[in-house]
């Protein structure tokens, strides 16, 4: 499968594709994206399987970004990785058509938990 | 909106810094001191949030320049003398980021939080603030001062 992962920090990128590998996907495709807009461009280009997206980015958000695809009728599994995780937030993701939030810090078990019924 | 002076804040800062610490930062009892004491040490570099809304503040990291690049080194899996200065401050401005989104879920809301910036503490101003709470983390013998602050315009965090 093919995940990509945005998130307008590099860092952060580079922990969430650590951590997937620590969580044991570490058999899957990885793209990323710095921000909403360059994820929405790399969804219709690269097709990915999953997207895991941070919520406050610059350019395009990632709200903004599930809100573009889904109205262009992609309803690629989408899940937010974010340090904000409020009941406003997920009942907006929800609504949105997201799988699920997972709040940073998170950990392989984490992953494991979330992402196992969508990655095998 | 500025905030309500009678509304008390209860913000466990050394609990938040306790979980981004041991997620991220390997922060093992041996190497790390939560609600380590304020020795007042000279800081370098601070990483900030802001936060809109209902609560109007920043979450403020302040370290020195060896602090940085410990955090950058163990987050990008990097030796120390490896880390660029673009390493830094993405580093401790995702600390910034992710400590801000946490304290921010137990403040008043509506809210939003802003893309982090980091700059020397020698240019950081936040006129019309006060501190609401503060906690130092000992990591590898370095202070990390975390500061919640309230009030003051969103937009007042005046790096030069």
């Amino acid at each position: 499968m093919k995940i990509l992962v945005a998130d307008d920090s590099r860092v952060m990128r580079q922990i969430v594709i650590r951590t997937l590998r620590q969580a044991g996907f570490e058999d899957h495709d990885i793209v990323e994206a710095p921000d909403g807009a360059a994820a929405q461009t790399s969804v219709n280009e690269e097709k990915p399987d999953l997207v895991l997206s941070d919520w406050n980015m610059p350019n395009m958000s990632g709200i903004e970004l599930l809100h573009a695809l889904r109205a262009a009728g992609n309803t690629v599994p989408f899940a937010f990785v974010t340090s904000e995780c409020s009941d406003e937030m997920i009942a907006k993701a929800e609504a949105g058509g997201a799988l699920f939030l997972i709040s940073k810090p998170f950990t392989a078990e984490t992953f494991r938990d979330k992402l196992s019924d969508i990655l095998g | 909106m500025t905030n309500d002076v009678t509304t008390t804040v209860e913000v466990d800062l050394d609990m938040i810094a306790e979980q981004v610490w041991s997620a991220f930062l390997n922060g093992g009892e041996e190497e790390t001191i939560f609600a380590a004491p304020d020795t007042g040490a000279p800081v370098d570099l601070a990483a900030s949030v802001a936060m809109v809304g209902a609560y109007e503040g920043h979450l403020v990291v302040s370290c020195s320049h060896k602090a940085s690049r410990d955090v950058a080194s163990v987050l990008f899996a990097m030796e120390p003398d490896e880390v660029t200065t673009d390493d830094v401050g993405d580093a401790l401005g995702e600390l910034a980021n992710v400590l801000g989104g946490n304290v921010k879920s137990v403040l008043p809301s509506p809210s939003q939080l802003s893309l982090p910036r980091v700059s020397a503490t020698g240019h950081e101003r936040w006129p019309g603030t006060v501190e609401v709470c503060r906690t130092v983390v000992r990591w590898r013998d370095e202070p990390y001062v975390v500061t919640l602050l309230s009030g003051g315009p969103s937009n007042n965090a005046q790096g030069v």
